[in-house]
């Protein structure tokens, strides 16, 4: 086994395996039940047709993935710099590349999680299972690589910044920056200014892309430059956290 | 053959603070070093310069020959850590956790190399116990295990022996001789308990203040002992006076108001004190310092041990009284 996998396989026994990581999974449970249940309950969200529901239902699914990828990726650096275990990592034979990638295959892991979760939802709120295909190929096509986008993000700053939870407050907020033009309204999407962050802003890219795919009846194939940019961003991510675990001087890397 | 840890002239800063100033240590194969210094010295941060997880200012850390910062990674595996917090994951078992470490320095080992591993550090009873129902002292034993998993040549271990009660102390100062010896592992041992640095080590470096104020082997250090004098300074040494720094009269350390001097063995005192007086040196008293370890790195690191009665008084004239 690579050092990669090990470690990726350590990081998923970590969500799957520890208590914490099993109070995340539950919390994510609680929350898409909740929504669920607001779906099939609320008078006004009853208007909504099975494919606008499961796009809903797939976009809060990105998002949860999304947070609970930040909050692994702060773990997997500062978490683990704070609890001592970082140094031993880094003293290690692995590879940066390989401790890295490693990391953010755990996050993949528990995404895979996120997604196997959430697709009895999508098929309850969906009814009949309508429109479940497409939700599950968005997710794992868009999600993918906004979640682990947001994932190698906070593990950056993870790396960078002094403490767990300042990391932890600066990869929410971004998060929450990322997701902003969705939470604003359709009015300021329409803008010129909308609309070129939501060109270039991946987690847009991702729901616009299951938007159109689920509601719109659009192809996969339209959506390619939207996957390109969540790509993109996902490289840059990566990037950036693999520069973070490089020394440089004044900066101590894992004390 | 090139020594599996050479560090020279080493200063660090962090952030915009100079954590180490001139830091020197050598570890040879074969040999327990002792890395001792008061808490902040700056020990934990030679650690992380020495395993190439911080850029030197200046100076330079050699592992086995090479700049850990340039070296292979496979040339980490050669290095064992046990770091001051174990850092052990909860929720695996003690032999699976090894056997995940063993995979991270590129040797995998089977179930054979885990019971071997743990029973070393004397954990064989317990191989398929969770580490969060491990007790302080087992996780400590489990850290060493960790450290030991792909047979380094050079093991690092910052205060391995917190939380281990005598038997343990006893059994892990044990296996350290063991390695050095047997195995030509050369170990680095960062403590604060002397006794254990008066039993297992053969070479010593004591930090103070991010400087290293000491460093030989331990029995030469002890030795010389009774050549060592504290003096009591007016004003402050004139630049001049550096050539003291030259045997026969060697500063060791020197802080607002003192200095700690070491004369060289046929050197007679007042000698000594007349060529520092005569250099400048605005010398009020002088005390000679107490023998043994103890005495030796409270006086290195600027504490003070049991005073001991002057030696000489220098009267207002400069004249030794």
């Amino acid at each position: 086994m690579s050092p990669s996998a090990a470690i990726a396989r350590y990081e998923g026994g970590e969500i799957l395996a520890s208590p914490r990581g099993l109070a995340w999974l539950l919390a994510a449970a609680a929350v898409l039940s909740s929504f669920a249940l607001l779906l099939i309950g609320s008078t006004e969200l009853g208007l909504l047709d099975n494919a606008q529901v499961v796009c809903g239902m797939a976009g809060l699914a990105v998002a949860l993935g999304a947070v609970i990828a930040a909050v692994m990726g702060v773990d997997a650096m500062a978490g683990e710099r704070e609890r001592g275990a970082l140094l031993p990592l880094l003293a290690t034979a692995a590879p940066r590349r390989s401790i890295l990638l490693g990391k953010l295959g755990g996050q993949a892991l528990a995404w895979a999680a996120m997604v196997a979760l959430a697709a009895p939802y999508l098929w309850a709120v969906g009814s009949t299972g309508q429109n479940l295909g497409m939700a599950l190929l968005g997710l794992v096509l868009f999600g993918t690589p906004v979640v682990l986008a947001a994932g190698a993000g906070a593990m950056a700053l993870g790396a960078l910044l002094h403490s767990a939870r300042a990391a932890l407050v600066a990869s929410l907020i971004t998060l929450l920056l990322a997701a902003s033009p969705l939470l604003l309204g359709p009015s300021l999407r329409q803008s010129a200014l909308g609309r070129g962050f939501d060109a270039v802003n991946p987690f847009s890219g991702a729901i616009n892309a299951l938007d159109a795919m689920i509601v719109d009846g659009e192809s996969l194939l339209s959506q390619g430059w939207k996957l390109t940019f969540a790509v993109a961003w996902l490289m840059v991510a990566y990037a950036a956290a693999l520069g973070s675990l490089q020394p440089r001087a004044g900066r101590d890397l894992a004390t | 053959m090139a020594l599996p840890l050479l560090i020279e002239g080493l200063r660090v800063r962090r952030g915009f603070r100079t954590v180490l100033h001139d830091v020197r240590l050598r570890v040879a194969a074969g040999e327990v070093c002792g890395l001792l210094g008061p808490n902040g010295a700056g020990k934990t941060t030679t650690i992380a310069a020495a395993l190439g997880l911080l850029v030197p200012e200046t100076g330079h850390v050699r592992l086995f020959g090479e700049d850990p910062l340039d070296a292979s990674d496979g040339m980490r595996a050669r290095v064992g850590l046990v770091p001051e917090r174990d850092g052990l994951t909860d929720w695996m078992t003690a032999a699976d956790y090894l056997q995940y470490w063993a995979v991270l320095q590129g040797r995998p080992i089977g179930p054979e190399g885990v019971t071997a591993l743990l029973s070393e550090v004397g954990l064989d009873a317990s191989p398929d116990l969770l580490t969060a129902r491990c007790s302080q002292g087992m996780r400590r034993r489990l850290a060493v295990a960790r450290a030991l998993v792909a047979g380094p040549e050079l093991l690092i271990l910052d205060e391995p022996t917190n939380g281990l009660d005598p038997r343990g102390r006893r059994r892990l100062l044990g296996l350290l001789h063991r390695l050095a010896r047997q195995r030509g592992v050369g170990v680095l041992l960062c403590t604060h308990l002397l006794g254990d640095v008066e039993r297992v080590c053969d070479r010593i470096a004591v930090l103070a203040a991010g400087r290293t104020v000491a460093e030989g082997p331990l029995q030469d250090l002890l030795g010389r002992g009774g050549n060592r004098y504290r003096l009591r300074l007016g004003g402050s040494v004139p630049k001049m006076a550096l050539c003291v720094d030259s045997a026969p009269v060697r500063l060791l350390h020197q802080t607002q108001g003192e200095a700690l001097v070491e004369l060289g063995a046929n050197v007679a005192p007042e000698t000594a004190w007349r060529a520092l007086l005569f250099a400048g040196w605005p010398i009020q008293e002088v005390r000679r310092e107490a023998g043994g370890l103890e005495a030796l790195y409270l006086s290195l690191t600027g504490a003070r041990a049991e005073p001991q009665p002057a030696v000489a008084d220098v009267t207002p004239d400069g004249d030794l009284a």
